[in-house]
């Protein structure tokens, strides 16, 4: 176990430098200058910009210049807000992602789950139907209206719940709920269809003539092999979720870090396009290394460690 | 079967323990547990109640977190609107937004009108208490202008009208070159390059603000957070949640405390045009802009402000790329552009269309606006634009005009204008232009390179002066980015900064923008303004035609 987990860090090391190098030369392909503003500038000014942030200096020396940021884990400071260094801002907007991310997942997880398996169960009726048609929509429906929609009913209309920013518990069920929706609809749908095929499997058959109780039968047996692609589809949402979202921090005023991912780039500002690409990387790297290691868990057939081994 | 429960188990405490840590997390960040209780009585009362124990408190929306609160360092609206609040330069904006006193009680100009004496006010303080003093100017414009200047400043080159400063900030002079002494613990005295007359208002602009050199000297980033920052204004930083909200309490130390009437403003962080709105609707926000998609409906309310801002819109023609070499093929396309109907259907919100480059709420020194003087000289006339766009050809030997392409970055509003214009110039002149759009930083790139042929700008000044706009098209300005060259034009620009006499002075400002509308390099589409929805409770707020807003009147009921 000790060696395969060795073995895959020194791949994820290998990854990381991969994507880091990539990423350079296609933010120095792009054209343009963090210090493009629509107002006036200077040419005297805008040389001693680019003297400051090293941005006159042959590519190769910003090249190694970023990969020492980011050996020594300090990114320096921002370019567009120049008193905050990129630790500073993923610091303080992480954790906030991180946040609406989790309930997020928990809530889309417990909900989803649920949900797939009545419709499982009930099979062609009412409830599958019902359950059914509220996933496709949850699917269809992109979460930025549902947002808009949540925040024009339940808060200007109906008055109910603050309409954004993230200071109390009550800001946060409307961006929960928006952003829940979608990936509940996905596990929902997953859990049905895994579920109606592991019912038909000749062990729950031997589990039922045992006379074990249809509860347990469903939790013990059933569930557990349908969950196997949920936890598949997994790795890639915890990253994506956890790691915030820019429509919908952007729609609930929620200082998290998914708006560093787009603006970032639109505004040039190269220690934090960076910083999210290396943070973002290595965070889904280890997500996906985690449903790895679940698998083995979940289902005995799999032994990770044993490949290593062999 | 258990390792499964036990793996389970364990997954939920993951999830619960992480969602409470975070909770606790948010709860103690060190800024305030305020939001929770000014978001209750809020939502619950709507925009008429006032906040805790009868407070005033202004809540407004500043979009996006400010880039820098060091007075020279965060260059844009963000920024200075904030620190407009919390700071005061020498001079500061009045209710007919002219430059009056602020911290200098009144000064001195020498006869040759090159040196300033400003004598501080004696009870203007610090927040913390320490009197405000000459050498806080001097300390503040030295960082402005030294290229050394972690980082260095953007907005520099405004204070190249100091004798020295210029040299300073390109590296040839030092810092002991740059013209400004403190005299005397309260007196400031500051040397121009040449007589400037709209000194004194440049002078209110956030990056002449001072700094406390004793606070600064000791905590180089004492600007970078609410605790450590010391301020000179209406108002002082209470506290500051980066990236979520600011609030300013009035400062008692002000001079002028009395005035102010607000406790409290609270700044949100909301980048929604559509969320912002929302919240004003529900209470949260007291004032906010109007959504694009709701202008028609919400223009003519009760509660809108509507005000001039100095800047326009306008398309740049390339002087280097054919056919925009010929001049009355410029005119041609500038005449055929009908900007009533642009102004009027396209942009909405009340703009007014540009028939001339300054933009209206220039007061000329006998009181009359710049504009009305100059009067309109870049009519719409569909009929002349033909005539000229044939005599155009003709004096070029065009049989066929060469391909034109028109480029904007992309946004909405550009795009429909674009696409108007695109529809002008095929009816008023049977030209098939094709429409090009770019990300802002490619675009901005190329324009700059002089790669586009006929490109969209704009321009918001940064000080109340026609020149400020009408410099940009001098010999190699970093803002020309047309090609254009023209020695009449630059000579009556130098005299429109350095001549001593106001009247003659403006009078070859009014030279030079007829001489750039006769040229035509650029074509104007339309001048800006500030549309705001105000809460009908809300009263007093300054918002200048160039300049940042002023809540040191505001008053909430």
């Amino acid at each position: 176990m000790l060696r395969y987990i060795l073995k895959r860090l020194l791949i994820m090391i290998a990854t990381l430098w991969i994507i880091i190098t990539v990423t350079f030369v296609l933010m120095i392909s792009i054209p343009g200058s963090p210090f493009n503003s629509e107002g006036s500038s200077n040419a005297t000014v805008q040389a001693n910009l680019e003297k400051h942030y090293h941005l006159d200096e042959p590519y190769y020396i910003q090249y190694l210049l970023y990969l020492k940021s980011i050996v020594t884990l300090e990114l320096g400071p921002s370019i567009k807000q120049p008193d905050q260094t990129v630790n500073d801002l993923l610091g303080r907007g992480f954790p906030i992602s991180f946040e609406l991310g989790i309930l997020t997942i928990a809530v889309a997880v417990i909900s989803g789950i649920t949900l797939g398996i009545f419709a499982a169960l009930r099979h062609n009726g009412v409830i599958d139907y019902v359950a059914m048609g509220l996933a496709v929509l949850g699917i269809s429906v992109p979460n930025f209206i549902l947002a808009t929609l949540l925040i024009q009913k339940v808060a200007v209309d109906w008055d109910l719940l603050p309409v954004a920013t993230w200071s109390s518990p009550a800001h946060m069920i409307l961006p929960i709920l928006a952003l829940a929706t979608g990936p509940m609809a996905i596990i929902a749908r997953l859990t049905r269809s895994t579920m109606l095929e592991v019912l038909t499997q000749d062990y729950i058959k031997m589990a039922r003539a045992k006379g074990l109780s249809p509860w347990k039968i469903i939790i013990k047996h059933a569930l557990r092999n349908a969950l196997m692609p949920i936890v598949t589809i997994m790795g890639t949402l915890l990253a994506g979720i956890l790691t915030g979202t820019f429509v919908i921090e952007k729609i609930f005023a929620i200082p998290g870090m998914g708006k560093y991912f787009v603006e970032s780039i639109n505004q040039r500002d190269y220690p934090v396009i960076m910083g999210t690409t290396v943070f973002y990387s290595a965070f889904l790297i280890f997500m996906l290394f985690l449903v790895d290691i679940a698998y083995g868990i979940l289902d005995p057939r799999i032994k990770v460690h044993k490949r290593g081994g062999e | 079967m258990k390792k499964f429960l036990v793996f389970l188990l364990m997954a939920f405490a993951v999830l619960v323990l992480a969602a409470c840590t975070a909770n606790e997390n948010a709860g103690e960040d060190p800024e305030e547990e305020e939001p929770a209780t000014d978001e209750g009585t809020e939502t619950e009362e709507g925009p008429d109640a006032d906040d805790e124990a009868g407070e005033k408190v202004l809540h407004i929306n500043n979009t996006i977190e400010p880039t820098s609160l060091n007075p020279s360092i965060g260059f844009d609206a963000v920024s200075w609107d904030p620190l407009n609040n919390l700071m005061e330069g020498l001079t500061r904006l009045d209710q007919d937004s002219k430059a009056a006193a602020g911290a200098a009680e009144d000064w001195d100009i020498s006869e040759d009108g090159l040196t300033y004496t400003f004598h501080l006010r004696e009870d203007a303080n610090w927040s913390n208490g320490d009197p405000v003093v000459a050498e806080d100017f001097v300390y503040a414009w030295k960082l402005m202008l030294d290229p050394a200047t972690i980082p260095p400043s953007p907005a520099a080159f405004l204070a190249y009208f100091i004798e020295g400063a210029e040299s300073f900030n390109n590296g040839e002079g030092t810092a002991d070159d740059v013209a400004i002494t403190a005299v005397d613990e309260k007196t400031l005295e500051v040397v121009l390059a040449a007589p400037t007359g709209f000194f004194l208002d440049l002078l209110t602009n956030p990056a002449f603000f001072p700094i406390n050199h004793k606070v600064a000297e000791e905590n180089p980033t004492w600007h970078a957070e609410a605790e450590s920052f010391v301020a000179n204004g209406p108002f002082k930083l209470e506290s500051w949640e980066h990236n979520s909200e600011m609030v300013f309490a009035k400062n008692p130390e002000y001079w002028d405390a009395n005035t102010v009437k607000l406790d409290k403003v609270h700044f949100a962080m909301v980048n929604d045009n559509n969320t912002q709105y929302q919240m004003f609707q529900s209470g949260e926000l007291d004032t906010a802009t109007i959504p694009a998609e709701l202008s028609d409906q919400l223009i003519d309310g009760d509660n809108v402000y509507i005000g001039n801002t100095g800047g326009l819109e306008f398309y740049r023609f390339n002087v280097n790329e054919e056919p925009f070499q010929n001049k009355k093929i410029r005119q041609a396309f500038a005449l055929a552009a009908n900007r009533q109907d642009i102004a009027e259907f396209v942009v909405k919100n009340g703009v007014e269309p540009a028939f001339a480059f300054v933009s209206p709420g220039f007061t000329t020194p006998s009181g009359e606006d710049f504009r009305d003087v100059n009067g309109e000289l870049v009519p719409y006339d569909p009929e002349q634009a033909k005539q000229l766009l044939e005599e155009g050809m003709a004096e070029e030997g065009y049989e066929k005009l060469p391909s034109i392409v028109l480029s904007y970055n992309t946004t909405d509003t550009n795009k429909a204008i674009a696409e108007t214009l695109q529809n002008m110039f095929s009816e008023n002149l049977g030209v098939d232009v094709t429409l090009e759009n770019q990300e802002w930083n490619v675009f901005s790139e190329a324009q700059k390179n002089l790669e586009l042929q006929f490109s969209r700008s704009s321009f918001l000044n940064d000080y109340n002066d026609p020149v400020n706009f009408l410099e940009s098209f001098i010999t190699d300005s970093y803002m020309n980015r047309t090609g254009w060259s023209n020695a009449a034009y630059d000579e009556l620009i130098e005299k429109g900064k350095t001549e001593k006499d106001e009247e003659k002075r403006w009078e070859h400002l009014y030279e030079a923008e007829k001489l750039l509308a006769e040229e035509m390099i650029i074509m104007p589409i339309r001048y800006y303004n500030t549309v705001v929805l105000e809460a009908d409770n809300i009263s007093g707020i300054l918002r200048h035609p160039v300049g940042y807003f002023d809540l040191k009147y505001a008053d909430k009921q």
